[in-house]
């Protein structure tokens, strides 16, 4: 007896067809053998299955029984192979019929029920694109499926619910897609008004944010880095649709949904500590998983201790940063998962810390300085568009600030800005395969920010006297038009480009 | 510890005429004085020696610079030490100005020390400076060199600047040492909010004459100021904003945070003014605070 159940295989965020193909044979000693190029993941389903099916009431069979995953030449990993092998037995032992146009995925526990499952919204994506009118899914992942309209995605609990509902004794109903709460902050941790003083570094954050450029902060411990980059999230505008759904992919397929979880409406943030290997980074593996660039995809990056990072790891970001994307080729796949994201890098301005600090003496020689703001420079460095101080405020100062009428501005006020500025930025980009001022390469500078003759003339005075270098100078057009672009204004004007210098690389002097 | 190409150390015998005579005056002269560099007794004429702290802030930089350029250009010769910070302010301000400058430095004379500052050392030497040490060789420097190079210092010149010192520091060393010799000593005030401030106030309180313009110092050697320094409004052409950063600036250097928050201007604006006027060389960036630049031709 032959049982054909549809299920799936992931090779990064891409999806293929599986057949789970049960034969339960009469001939034969009992056996229960998984065929197909299964992992350990997938061998184990074995265990997994037998357990659970007898612990659900089942009597399992004695019989010769032989599952093949086909296509027999694609590696399967994964423990969600469990549902449709087991519900290929439950079909032959207790004799019901799958409905056509139906697949299964999900992780089972011994008891027999179903665990959540990561990858599961890449699951439904696939149903939808195959038209497979039904998918059965764990309760607990079916709120991540449900986001994907058009088809059923069932909720299942336990095996015996499954097999009750073929047999027609119960009735199950499709998930309703419900709204996770999204915080009110937009994923940010504080709101720009809490951070008192370092009105310059608000300021580069809202040019970063605006233009997408990556940006670099320079300052002594307890200047506010961390929480500045932390802020950030809220001034840069919501996800869209489209971006959100790219979002949870990425975070499906990695398992990092919680159970009951769904779409991801906050810009991701991801603060990786400096012990991370390059794989953690950028990603890696047999069986290529998204590394943290991947996870910051649409959102921000945050290397703290930036110099702190091992060289490999940090050149390895080169590729990511100008493609938006990062390949990862291994001996048994080749998987692309994308990577745009708003680096945000933080370091000290010398070994000790507190180089130019008013509040405590820097204790480094002049050699260390030297040595250590060589290692902050470097091909990565030529990546990042903004460079900011970040000195110590003053606590005396700050509570004068605190007391003064003066308020801060609150990042949904700052995020109207900038949504209009990224939506003059799509407007201007439609016909080119870039969406903010960040991505323009030579090429695409000139045909979209042309300078005027006064505006140029002080762009040239100021390369000569700030010894600015090429590269540093196509920087400041850009900056320059994402800051017009702040102001709603076409062109670039002297005040533009005066502003934009501002945010020059000065880490050598 | 490299040589330059083609360039021999020499020395000078302390019973030769090109001796320095300042030098042989103190009790424990060097017998030999090794050097590099185009030997020229006259350079020794008129000397002021200049010391300060490793650990120079904006504050002390900036006034570095302006004293010694006006010292340098009226033709006096700066007597330092090379190390960083003070030193190599002094040094590099010298140059600039087209003055001539004497390295005293505290290892052996095939050295450089400390070697990052190689190319100064060699604009020192092209433009018609020294290098001198009593140590021949390529010896490094040891604790106790340093010191000993101090009296040297202290000796080459009948007047000692004192820039930022702490309270226990190699300048202050110098200073005793420079009063021992009789010299005069001059000590710039700083906040004493700043521990590289309080070795020279220290200085002051015990009899140092206080320098407040590079007059002082001219005044002594007989000398006035070759560049006017009020002549040059730093505030000509600018507009109105970008002359209430100037005022501000004029009071005290601050951050541009501050002068944000003190023009009660945008961050956007404000930026855009502080370059304009970076540009215009009206105002410094030193150590992330801006100083108004009175000598106004350089950046």
């Amino acid at each position: 007896m032959l049982i054909r159940v549809t299920s799936v295989s992931f090779s990064g965020l891409n999806t293929i067809r599986i057949d789970v193909e049960v034969n339960i044979a009469d001939r034969g000693l009992p056996s229960f053998d998984i065929v197909g190029m299964p992992n350990k993941a997938v061998a184990e389903s074995r265990e997994r299955v037998r357990t659970s099916l007898i612990n659900s009431g089942t009597n399992f069979p004695l019989r010769k029984i032989t599952v093949n995953l086909a296509p027999g030449d694609v590696p399967k990993e994964g423990a969600f192979y469990d549902l449709p092998i087991a519900v290929g037995i439950l079909s032959g032992i207790r004799g019901f019929s799958i409905p056509g146009e139906s697949m299964f995925f999900g992780e089972l526990s011994l008891d027999g029920s179903l665990r959540h499952t990561k990858g599961t919204l890449l699951a439904a994506l696939f149903a939808k694109e195959n038209r497979i009118k039904n998918i059965f899914v764990p309760e607990q992942s079916a709120n991540e499926a449900s986001v994907v309209k058009g088809i059923n995605v069932y909720p299942v609990t336990d095996l015996n619910q499954i097999t009750d509902f073929f047999n027609s004794e119960i009735k199950l109903e499709p998930a309703v897609y419900r709204q996770s709460e999204a915080s009110g902050r937009g994923g940010a941790e504080f709101d720009m008004s809490e951070v008192h003083g370092q009105e310059q570094a608000k300021r580069a954050l809202e040019i970063a944010a605006a233009g997408g450029h990556n940006i670099i902060m320079i300052g002594s411990p307890g200047s506010g880095k961390t929480m500045l980059a932390r802020a950030l999230p809220g001034i840069m505008p919501l996800l869209s649709e489209e971006e959100s759904l790219e979002v949870t992919k990425i975070y499906s397929s990695s398992g990092n949904i919680p159970p009951g979880g769904s779409l991801i409406a906050a810009r991701p943030f991801r603060a990786p500590h400096h012990i991370i290997s390059q794989a953690g980074l950028v990603g890696g593996g047999a069986h290529p998983q998204p590394g943290e660039i991947s996870l910051a995809h649409r959102g921000i990056l945050f290397l703290d201790e930036f110099n702190e990072f091992p060289r490999a790891v940090i050149e390895a970001l080169r590729q990511p940063i100008e493609d938006g994307m990062l390949t990862i080729s291994r001996s048994l796949e080749r998987v692309t998962y994308p990577s745009r994201f708003i680096l945000v890098a933080a370091a000290n301005p010398c070994p000790c810390g507190y180089l130019n600090d008013e509040t405590k003496e820097c204790t480094c020689t002049k050699r260390e300085i030297i040595r250590y703001q060589k290692k902050l420079s470097g091909p990565i460095l030529d990546r990042i568009d903004l460079h900011v101080d970040v000195p110590v405020v003053d606590i005396k100062k700050l509570s004068r600030g605190l007391d003064n009428t003066i308020k801060n501005e609150s990042s949904p006020e700052i995020r109207t800005r900038i949504t209009a500025a990224r939506k003059i930025q799509k407007e201007r980009f439609k016909s080119e395969a870039i969406h903010t001022n960040s991505e323009m390469k030579n090429r695409l500078i000139k045909k979209y920010v042309p300078l005027g003759p006064s505006s140029r003339s002080l762009l040239l005075e100021a390369a000569g006297s700030f010894k600015l270098s090429a590269r540093s100078y196509l920087k400041i057009i850009k900056i320059a038009r994402t800051i017009a672009d702040l102001e709603e204004q076409t062109d670039i004007n002297e005040s533009h480009i005066a502003e934009a210098l501002q945010f020059r690389p000065r880490i050598i002097e | 510890m490299k040589m330059l190409s083609g360039e021999k150390v020499n020395r000078i015998d302390i019973k030769s005429s090109e001796y320095p005579s300042l030098l042989k005056e103190i009790k424990d002269p060097p017998p030999f004085l090794y050097f590099r560099g185009e030997w020229d007794i006259n350079i020794f004429n008129e000397t002021l020696s200049v010391v300060g702290s490793r650990r120079m802030t904006g504050y002390g930089e900036i006034i570095t610079d302006e004293v010694i350029s006006a010292v340098a250009e009226a033709g006096i010769t700066v007597v330092s030490g090379f190390m960083y910070g003070i030193d190599a302010k002094a040094h590099e301000a010298a140059v600039e100005a087209g003055g001539r400058t004497v390295a005293v430095m505290p290892c052996g004379i095939e050295r450089i020390h400390p070697e990052h500052q190689a190319p100064l050392y060699e604009k020192i030497l092209t433009t018609g400076g020294l290098a001198v040490s009593e140590y021949p060789g390529s010896t490094p420097p040891a604790l106790w060199t340093y010191p000993r190079r101090n009296r040297i210092i202290a000796a080459l010149s009948p007047f000692l600047l004192v820039v930022e010192a702490g309270l226990k520091s190699g300048a202050l060393i110098t200073a005793r040492i420079a009063a021992k010799y009789r010299r005069n000593i001059f000590a710039v005030p700083g906040p004493l909010t700043s521990s590289v401030s309080l070795g020279t106030a220290l200085l002051i309180k015990q009899g140092a004459v206080i320098l407040t313009a590079p007059e002082d110092i001219l005044n002594k050697y007989g000398k006035y100021s070759l560049t006017s320094a009020g002549n040059k409004k730093p505030w000509e052409g600018l507009n109105k904003n970008q002359k209430r950063i100037v005022d501000l600036l004029s009071v005290s250097p601050v951050g541009i945070d501050e002068i944000k928050r003190n023009t009660g201007r945008s961050a956007s604006e404000t930026g855009a003014d502080v370059t304009i006027l970076q540009l215009y060389k009206t105002i410094i960036l030193k150590n992330g605070k801006y100083y108004l630049n009175k000598r106004g031709d350089k950046c």
